[in-house]
């Protein structure tokens, strides 16, 4: 390629080349009018526009990166954390990790049985229900429930609401499911403090004939098997046991109620127990009781005198020394028995 | 403050007006001077020292290139000086076997280049040079009647092959059509609507190249016979397409 120059300017030249581009270049020692072939040319001037298409360009993409990571962050807590656990027990003890909404996330069995219920089967992404619907198909189809058989739903919520949702729309939902087919026992329990919350039913209400945990079964609180989920012990901040209520028709005539345990019954002198003992012990005290003049228990005795006292109006006594006790200035023995009143003598 | 706030005003100025830009480099020569030097690591010689002129380059490259909101315009203009120079020396790596042309031989005073066999004629080249510069000189005085001038064109010269070949066609159109040629030179004004409806380029390509079309146009009127033998690639490309 060979350029024409047409114009020399001591910081450059202006080239034609043979395409009929004006071209600025190093003037390298050029003449107007010479034929150049290897010229250096300017570089294009960087263009405002260039810089505004980068910097909306750039500002774009920083946005768009502050979108996904925003809606990224919620997607991943929305859909991906694991935000709930759902322990199923009937003998394969299965956990199920949902996320916020309910879906299942993560499965494992904790248990052999469980590791074999699991086999084969997917259930990332299908809701709780569909999950706990199906296990509990598969735990009849291989043998683990059969007729009269329980299953728990142990539920690790983080707030007491979404506990109480997952409980009612399980125990419904399963109900419905297994409705005329099968007739077992479910069991739903707070994960978080191991106890169970709602009394077991019977998955069939169709069929009466169940035994007696189709019905609340009321016993006293033994928080050391969970297993009999019907008493709320007072001490547990969760214990909802709203089925169990002992106003209208349906009361059961225990109350369940149960008096604080946490100290023996007080000794109260008060009432028919009263023994007699007020068990008052008066406080006592480092020093004998003082000899009070005053009241019932006076013994006549003022004792006001220290046996020093220089008053004696009925002159029985000769211990009037003349010696008033009042001391000016020289110290004596006497004075300072006399004016100091912790000394007992 | 009051130097740098002068320069900074006689930039833009030159940005506007070639003359005050050669003048701010004729001004600045010992800076831009210095500027190599410190690159070179010795004082460059003018008019040897290709350098020297990459350096002018750089220098005028930062009038055009220069906003307020670069800074200080020494500062830019070095900058930009240091990295024109980083860009000349890398390529002319490739030809660091190539001895020069100019290279002296010998204790004579003669270089290699002397010692060549020349095929070509200088005294012919001499006067086909004067006579270029001469259609030059002529080319530039007619423009400068369109209030154009060969650097607003370089400026204004189309960037993209795409638009170069838009403006070929309109050319092309021109040629066609001399009469849309004579009244360029009647009226002094570049027909835009003509050559736009005529060859169908967008019109607004031809307004936005308005200068470069001047040239192109007034090259292909009368006379400008050597410059239009260099421009042989123009009509080469117009006629393949």
């Amino acid at each position: 390629m060979s350029y024409l120059v047409m114009e020399c300017h001591p910081g450059y030249a202006v080239l034609l080349d043979e395409e009929g581009r004006f071209l600025k270049a190093a003037n390298l020692r050029y003449e107007t009018g010479q034929t150049v072939y290897d010229p250096v040319l300017m570089k294009e001037m960087p263009e405002r526009q260039r810089h505004t298409v980068r910097w909306i360009s750039s500002g774009i993409a920083a946005i768009a990166a502050c979108f996904l990571l925003f809606f990224g962050i919620g997607y991943y807590q929305n859909y991906i954390q694991p935000y709930s656990s759902i322990y199923l027990t009937i003998n394969p003890e299965v956990q199920m990790d949902l996320n916020r909404q309910g879906t299942v996330v993560g499965l494992m069995g904790t248990n052999e049985d469980g590791e074999t219920l699991l086999e084969g089967y997917d259930g990332k992404g299908k809701d709780k229900v569909t999950v706990a619907d199906e296990l509990i198909d598969r735990a009849i189809e291989m043998g683990f429930l059969s007729e009269g058989g329980r299953v728990s739903f142990s539920i690790d919520s983080p707030d007491e609401a979404l506990f109480r949702e997952y409980g009612t729309e399980l125990r419904t939902k399963v109900t419905e499911h297994l409705d005329g087919r099968i007739t077992i026992t479910i069991e739903i329990m707070n994960h978080q403090d191991g106890q169970g919350q709602e009394s077991p039913e019977n998955s069939s209400s169709s069929i009466p004939s169940q035994p007696s945990t189709s019905q609340p079964e009321p016993t006293s609180p033994s928080p050391s098997e969970p297993s009999h989920p019907v008493v709320v012990p007072p001490t547990s901040s969760n214990a909802t046991d709203y089925d169990d209520t002992d106003y209208g028709p349906d009361n059961d005539g225990v109350t369940d109620y149960t008096p604080p345990v946490s100290s023996p019954p007080a000794d109260t002198d008060y009432g028919p127990g009263n023994d007699g003992d007020t068990g008052y012990t008066p406080p006592s005290t480092s020093k004998p009781p003082a000899d009070t003049d005053y009241g019932p228990g006076s013994d006549g005795v003022t004792d006001y005198t220290d046996g020093d006292t220089d008053y004696d109006p009925d002159h029985n006594d000769d211990d009037n020394d003349g010696d008033s006790g009042y001391d000016d200035d020289d110290s004596d023995d006497d004075s300072d028995d006399d004016n100091d009143p912790d000394d007992d003598d | 403050m009051n130097d740098a706030h002068k320069i900074v005003e006689q930039v833009y100025a030159a940005k506007e007006n070639v003359r005050a830009a050669d003048d701010l480099i004729r001004a600045y020569l010992p800076f831009i001077k210095a500027e190599t030097a410190k690159f070179l690591k010795r004082p460059p010689i003018e008019g040897q020292d290709d350098e020297l002129s990459i350096a002018m380059m750089a220098f005028h490259e930062a009038i055009g290139g220069y906003s307020r909101a670069r800074g200080s315009f020494l500062k830019y203009a070095a900058m930009l000086i240091r990295s024109r120079l980083v860009d000349y020396s890398r390529r002319e790596q490739r030809h660091s076997r190539v001895i020069s042309l100019d290279a002296p031989i010998g204790e004579e005073d003669a270089t290699l280049g002397e010692t060549l066999a020349d095929d070509r004629d200088p005294h012919e080249e001499t006067a086909l040079r004067d006579a270029t510069r001469a259609e030059i000189e002529e080319l530039t005085r007619q423009m400068q009647e369109f209030g154009v001038s060969l650097s607003d064109v370089a400026d204004n010269c189309p960037k993209q092959q795409r638009t170069l070949d838009a403006c070929r066609k309109a050319l092309e159109y021109a040629k066609g059509n001399p009469e849309l040629l004579d009244d360029l030179l009647k009226t002094k004004r570049l027909p835009i609507g003509q050559l736009a409806t005529g060859s169908g380029v967008e019109r607004k390509t031809l307004e936005r190249h308005r200068k470069y079309m001047v040239a192109l146009l007034l090259i292909y009127t009368n006379g400008y016979e050597i410059i239009r033998g260099h421009l042989k690639q123009v009509m080469k490309g117009v006629a393949v397409r």
